[in-house]
């Protein structure tokens, strides 16, 4: 494990991966169980009165299929944003954590390049990512049966859990690009968690704003705008995520080998 | 034959603020070079500039050869940095870390891990966050001298070491020039480089202010005389080159003399002389007078 800085990197954060990863599933796997006392319409009539605006924001308009319930719940809030916030502190961790506390210096040091540097990071945030949502998914199907989850077959939760993980590197690969540019934690971390609320937003109140672009700016809306939940595999927004978590890496390269590293 | 480090008008500016103004220096391959100079005088600034992790504003660099930052990865693999302020993650073990270090470097990088740990009393199961100050500073050491490179590059090396530890420290630093490594030292403290070093530089607001060997800083430093006589003397007759502070007590003449004492001894000499007492040459006060701005050239 102690062989180069993405495993290096992976074993550090051992713990707080076991963390997110029964965190996430657990939260998860909370929520999904609720579908059998709220599929019999009990929810559905609780929100008849609720402005129609406010259902297709929040996705509450199925509420009674599985696909819908995961959609507008499950997946719809609090695992997303918890991979977003994973995201942002992991990435925010990878290059500003380790500037500011000192300890980029003595691994620049050493025969490590920048670009291999924060290329690894990215790849052990990536990693990491991939292991929540496989933890996710795994719970998920681990309870399908019990909550009568099998409206969904287990290609389509894979396919929202591909994506899942990819909103997580996506936040990640726009912390590190802000980090190597910054090199302050707290402000990229910060600074991401912003930026991913805002985008949130702009996924679930575009459209009633009149802001239907603005929706397509958003990553929420490659994450979910697809319903893999219903659709399956969604490869062009799966593509998008990947795409723009490329550039931002990309762009991260360019500035962070370019600038000088703070003490 | 190329020198160890080569720096041609080497400068860096921090915004407004001016971190080191045009750098001329050359360290010989197999010397040990101390660098002083007081904290902010840019020590820090020119060692960071060697390793690429900060670029100059202007001049050139030159290490073993190669340029820091086009060649960095090569050049990395040769050189043994010390940061000022060594800080690694507390959650793992000693051992745990300088494994990684070492894998870092490939292969031979672990070699001498065991040998310096037992040297300098380190203890490898440890976690680096119930180490004390000096403690962690040795891990350090470990990972700067574990795979003995061409060039050491120490910035602040004794800082937080007990008298022991620094007293194995310098042999590890003799040691290492007598394999024909270079170490590259920095201080703010004289006594500590004065032990070791071959050649010693002073840097005082980004600039170098003096440049030489310890022993020609040792002929021009300042030292302590008193002289007892048979009768009274009185102070004018000791008025001569070199001398300062003259207070004459009856029989007894204190003074300070800088350079050589050939003046005063000389003048001595009129007189019956029945005690003399010169202290080693302070370097610790020329430094000072160096810091201050006050005398001294650069030679």
């Amino acid at each position: 494990m102690l062989r180069n800085v993405f495993t290096k990197t992976l074993w550090d954060a051992r713990r707080s991966l076991l963390g997110w990863m029964i965190g996430t599933a657990a939260v998860a796997m909370m929520y999904a169980s609720f579908y059998p006392q709220l599929a019999n319409g009990a929810m559905e009539e609780a929100m008849k009165s609720f402005p129609q605006s406010m259902k297709d924001a929040f996705r509450l308009n199925d509420m009674t299929s599985a696909a819908g319930y995961l959609g507008a719940n499950t997946f719809g809030i609090i695992v997303p944003l918890l991979a977003l916030f994973f995201g942002a502190s992991t990435g925010a961790r990878a290059i500003a954590g380790d500037e500011e506390s000192g300890q980029l210096d003595l691994l620049l040091a050493h025969p490590v390049s920048r670009a291999r540097l924060l290329l690894e990071r990215f790849a052990a945030l990536a990693a990491g990512s991939v292991v929540i949502s496989a933890a996710v998914l795994g719970a998920l199907l681990l309870i399908r049966p019990a909550a009568k989850l099998t409206g969904v077959s287990a290609g389509q939760l894979a396919a929202q859990c591909v994506n899942l993980a990819l909103l997580a590197v996506f936040f990640g690969a726009l912390a590190i690009c802000a980090g190597s540019a910054a090199g302050r934690r707290g402000l990229v971390f910060g600074a991401t968690a912003v930026i991913g609320v805002l985008a949130y937003a702009m996924n679930s109140f575009g459209p009633q704003l009149g802001l239907e672009w603005a929706q397509k700016l958003s990553p929420f809306y490659y994450y979910i705008g697809g319903d893999p939940l219903r659709n399956g595999f969604q490869w062009g927004d799966a593509g998008v995520l990947a795409g723009a978590s490329a550039v931002l890496v990309c762009a991260g390269l360019l500035t962070f080998t370019r600038r000088d590293i703070n003490t | 034959m190329d020198a160890a480090i080569q720096l041609t008008g080497l400068a860096k500016t921090y915004g407004r603020r001016r971190g080191l103004t045009g750098l001329t220096l050359d360290v010989h391959h197999g010397e040990i070079f101390g660098y002083l100079g007081p904290n902010g005088a840019g020590k820090s600034t020119t060692i960071r500039l060697l390793l690429d992790l900060i670029r100059p504003s202007a001049g050139t660099a030159r290490v073993l050869g190669l340029d820091p930052r086009a060649d960095a990865v090569a050049l990395h693999r040769r050189i043994g940095y010390l940061a000022g302020d060594f800080v690694v993650d507390g959650r793992q073990t000693v051992r745990e870390c300088l494994r990684f270090l070492a894998n870092l470097r490939g292969n031979g990088g672990a070699a001498r891990i065991g040998e310096l740990a037992e040297r300098l009393d380190l203890d490898l199961t440890a976690r680096i966050r119930s180490l004390s100050k000096g403690n962690r500073q040795k891990v350090g050491l470990v990972q700067a001298f574990m795979h003995s490179p061409e060039l050491l590059i120490l910035d602040e090396p004794t800082s937080g070491l007990d008298p022991l530890v620094q007293h194995t420290f310098l042999d590890l630093v003799r040691e290492a020039r007598a394999a024909g490594q270079t170490v590259f030292m920095s201080s703010h403290i004289m006594s500590e480089v004065q032990a070791v070093a071959d050649r010693v530089g002073i840097l005082r607001e980004g600039a170098l202010v003096a440049l030489d060997s310890v022993e020609a800083l040792r002929e021009r430093a300042v030292r302590k005389v008193e002289i007892t006589f048979a009768a009274p003397v009185s102070a004018e007759e000791f008025t001569v080159d070199g001398v300062s502070d003259l207070a004459v007590d009856g029989t007894v003449l204190r003074c300070r003399v800088s350079g050589s004492p050939d003046a005063l001894v000389k003048a001595a000499a009129r007189h019956t002389v029945t005690g003399l007492l010169s202290e080693e040459p302070d370097l610790e006060e020329l430094f000072l007078t160096y810091y201050e701005g006050g005398a001294g050239h650069a030679a």
